[in-house]
């Protein structure tokens, strides 16, 4: 016979290390994404429009693109699908932005750095809910068309394969750049309203303007350097070996490279200095 | 002013010289100070470098200068030592969209908990602090007492050994103000468990804490333990009378007592047979006698005397 | 007798959603405590009482006249509302003076009130820093000074303490006590009892949209015989007093819980109050303290709301 009170409870188990504790931010994070409407719609239109895009592309190569010689430069047509621009900046937007700007806007995020993990431990963690969303479009639909293509016969296997491994290099890039740079926005505003419109700035309002000016009558292509997507162009040209570009591929790749890691370290020093505490 | 533990104890918080710098602001000011296990009352006006201080315990900010010790870890290991703390801030803090118990096994996990774990933790402490069938429902409904509950039990899941609760009862109605309080006070009582309450309601800190330390201008202006820095006042007895006030103190005084009328009642120096003369007094006037006992400095005026003479100096 | 506030079943709903039902009270001079759990009415009451809402039913007189839409009696009342935003740009100096400008006042008399008023509650020194640097008890006196700097005659606060420190409690509480000495009326609420008792022992309980008691707290503890009232005596001689004391009819019950103590219950405690002294002095029997456990306005809380 035996009775217990309900009562102050002492804990048995130990406590598991920090990956742990990262993944347990992860798996709860991304369990709320696939929870939203939003989400979902963006994903399956998203995925939808890119990948049945990217396959027509392919079953129609011969009818629509004549002159496109059946190698690997193929690739860099669905790699160059402006559908992936928008729906990558729309994932972003709905859920990228929210990821910092809920928790500052909340304060919850002292409620996460009270927590024994770093601040490192929690971006690491915001990062790796954004990136796999942002990869579902960037990365996913990319790997998939050089495999259907092979599957269909159009292409032969060794092309295929070279291009799934390309395309992941290429999409991964584009990933990482936006997961950084959208953190970092999320991370500066309480409002994600705000971050939202600061992704969809940065992509439009750095890309069409870039455009214009790189074409007649202004001619002017340095100007394209300023337009991530344009940067991410021109790496994927030299990737596929594609027609080269109006700008050189290195520095493209240098300027996505940097600007990721810098919006990275100003999200990291953000955290690190941000005064939770209003009152 | 700076009082030592008495010798055995453990010590809970030790600084060395501990300062932090925000600009020219120096919050936290070469403080050295030796805080033993219990139940602890940190108070101090605002700006006195409280919140800075415990942000400096947590490991969220890197002092400029000086170390600190709590539970015997240096704060520079900020993730070791945060397993060891529990802490609930003052202000809202809730992930509005999560239910109470998802949130607070959640914050479990993140602590180090197993999933499985972490919910039966999460069920314990809510039910301790008395969060019932409300816990299925998202945080965003909930009222601002159960809020305040939910954030307590957050910070209890992972069964830290030191809780640092910072103005607790925030918003709450006098309902809320007293479960709030019991439950500070039932932790700070369990064994091997200790508490730093940072309040500005310093009857609240007098009927939990053992010990009390007061910060101004970044500085410690007085620590101690809360009996000895109270008593040691005048022993004078304090009666509040009802009738002729006016009356009964010239007649304690005509019996060759010290007696003297103040907003708060009658003063009489205490010696012996003092409380028969009070009766004789109250008798011989038909005044009835509505409170009779010791006069004890309270915590509050402690503090404003100590604050003022603080600022005496500084000028 | 008439009350500064004489309130007669007002009753106030938000679509279905309770603000005040049937709440009447006569309340005044000096200063009030407004006490009650959250959503019992408190702010619905302010509200009404400075002419922002109209009740759906009853009446409702402030200074002898109904509040709303009534501009002449708005200037002699002060509010302090419970929220804490200021418009931070101002100084403490310039939110003062817009608001008596608002009131009509001349510029040069306005500048004159609003530093007088500032100096009342202490913030002089800070005066011409803009209120958004102010911390949470600097923001309150503020508010404070912008109730007061027009000299009304009564003064509606709520939550004029929350967040504050001690200083700036106790210099809160000084400048409200002072107002009330000077003869001036004070409504204020507040969650914390212990700090209404500093001030006053007029309260008014609020619970669910109805005043449930008014007046002095000690006769409204009196009224509530379901709980005797009890008295603890600290004595050498526990059982020779309850002997003593065993003759007052009132007597509920006489308990010694510890060797040196006695806890009488009784259901009249002025009547125990007033032969107390005497029975003492009789029997020269040794009382050390006497005090009373559940004469507070916490305990009249406890037993009326729960």
């Amino acid at each position: 016979m035996s009775i217990s009170l309900p009562t102050y409870t002492r804990r048995e188990m130990p406590l598991l290390g920090r990956r742990h504790r990262v993944r347990a931010i992860i798996t709860t994070g991304l369990r709320r994404e696939f929870k939203r409407p939003a989400v979902l719609v963006v994903i399956g239109i998203g995925v939808g429009v890119t990948i049945i895009s990217s396959i027509v592309i392919v079953l129609f190569a011969g009818v629509f693109l004549q002159g496109q010689p059946l190698d690997l430069s193929f690739f860099f047509t669905p790699a160059s699908n402006g559908a992936i621009l928008f729906f990558v900046t729309l994932m972003a937007s709905v859920v990228g932005s929210a990821l910092i700007a809920d928790d500052l806007q909340s304060m919850a995020l002292t409620l996460y750095l009270s927590r024994p993990i770093t601040e490192g431990d929690y971006l690491a963690a915001k990062a790796a809910i954004l990136a796999p969303m942002i990869s579902m479009i960037a990365v996913f639909p990319l790997v998939l068309t050089p495999l259907v293509a092979a599957l269909l016969g159009s292409f032969s296997w060794t092309i295929a394969v070279e291009a799934i491994g390309l395309s992941f290099l290429i999409g991964s890039l584009f990933t990482a750049f936006y997961t950084a740079a959208t953190l970092a926005l999320s991370s500066l505003t309480r409002r994600k309203s705000y971050a939202a419109a600061g992704v969809f700035a940065l992509t439009f309002g750095l890309t069409i303007p870039a455009g214009i000016l790189a074409g007649p009558p202004f001619n002017n292509p340095a100007v394209l350097y300023a337009s991530p997507w344009e940067n991410y162009l021109a790496v994927a040209r030299a990737a596929f070996g594609a027609p080269s570009a109006p700008i050189d591929w290195r520095w493209s790749l240098a300027i996505l490279l940097v600007a990721t890691a810098i919006a990275a370290l100003a999200t990291y020093l953000r955290m690190k200095f941000v005064e939770v505490v209003s009152g | 002013m700076l009082r030592r533990p008495v010798e055995g104890t453990i010590v809970l918080v030790e600084t060395k010289n501990l300062t932090k710098v925000f600009g020219e602001v120096r919050a936290v000011d070469d403080l050295s100070v030796a805080i033993p296990e219990g139940a602890i009352g940190l108070v101090g006006p605002n700006g006195a470098g409280k919140t800075t201080f415990l942000r400096l315990l947590l490991s969220l900010l890197q002092p400029t200068a000086g170390t600190a010790k709590v539970l015997g870890r240096n704060i520079l290991d900020g993730v070791p030592l945060r397993e060891r703390i529990g802490y609930m801030p003052e202000h809202d803090c809730l992930i509005p969209d999560m239910t109470g118990v998802g949130l607070v096994a959640f914050m479990g996990r993140v602590s180090g908990l197993d999933a499985d774990s972490a919910i039966g933790r999460a069920h314990d402490v809510l039910q301790f602090v008395g969060v019932e069938e409300e816990r299925y429902r998202k945080v965003a409904e909930y009222s601002t007492g159960m809020k305040q509950k939910v954030k307590l039990a957050q910070s209890m899941v992972h069964d830290p050994q030191l809780y640092i609760f910072d103005e607790p009862t925030t918003g709450l109605d006098p309902r809320g103000r007293t479960e709030m309080l019991d439950l500070v006070r039932a932790i700070a009582s369990s064994p091997g468990r200790n508490v730093i309450l940072s309040s500005h309601l310093l009857p609240d800190v007098e009927t939990i804490c053992k010990y009390v330390v007061i910060l101004d201008g970044g500085h410690q202006i007085a620590a101690g333990d809360l009996h000895d820095l109270l008593t040691g006042a005048a022993d004078r007895l304090r009666i509040d009378i009802r009738g002729d006030r006016e009356a009964f103190v010239q007649r304690l005084r005509e019996a060759g007592l010290e007696a003297e009328a103040g907003p708060t009642g009658v003063h009489v120096g205490r010696r012996p047979g003092v409380e028969a003369e009070v009766f004789q007094a109250a008798k011989a006037l038909g005044a009835e006698v509505r409170y009779m006992g010791r006069e004890i400095r309270s915590l509050e005026e402690f503090f404003l005397e100590l604050v003022a003479r603080n600022e005496g100096k500084g000028a | 007798m008439t009350g500064v506030v004489e309130a007669a079943g007002i009753s106030k709903w938000y679509g279905e959603v309770l603000g005040l039902n049937g709440f009447s009270a006569s309340f005044g001079p000096g200063i009030t405590g407004l006490v009650g759990p959250n959503g019992a009415g408190k702010s619905t009451l302010f509200k009404l009482l400075i002419g922002q809402l109209h009740s759906d039913q009853g009446t409702l007189r402030l200074l002898g006249e109904n509040p709303w839409n009534n501009v002449p009696v708005k200037r002699r009342l002060g509010y302090c509302p419970e929220h804490n935003t200021l418009y931070g740009w101002l100084t403490g100096q310039q939110f003062v003076e817009a608001l008596l400008r608002l009131d009509g006042m001349p510029r040069s008399r306005a500048e004159k009130a609003a530093e007088d008023a500032l100096k009342l509650v202490g913030l002089s020194s800070a005066a011409q820093r803009p209120t958004r640097t102010y911390s949470r008890g600097m923001r309150q006196r503020a508010k404070l000074a912008q109730a007061l700097a027009h000299r009304p005659e009564i003064l509606i606060l709520d939550e004029p303490l929350s967040g504050a420190d001690p200083l700036a409690r106790v210099q809160i509480l000084r400048t409200i006590s002072d107002f009330a000495k000077a003869g001036g009326h004070v409504l204020m609420s507040t969650h914390v009892l212990y700090e209404i008792e500093r001030v006053t022992n007029n309260i008014v309980l609020i619970n669910n949209g109805k005043a449930i008691a008014a007046g002095d707290i000690h006769s409204i503890r009196a009224l509530i015989d379901e709980h005797p009232h009890a008295v603890r005596l600290e004595t050498p001689q526990p059982r020779q007093l309850a002997q003593a004391l065993a003759r007052m009819e009132h007597i509920v019950s006489l308990e010694i819980p510890e060797e040196d103590a006695l806890l009488v219950r009784t259901r009249k405690p002025d009547a125990f109050y007033r032969e107390l002294p005497a029975i003492v002095a009789d029997t020269r029997l040794e009382v050390r303290s006497l005090e009373s456990p559940d004469d507070s306005l916490d305990a009249v809380f406890r037993y009326l709301v729960g």
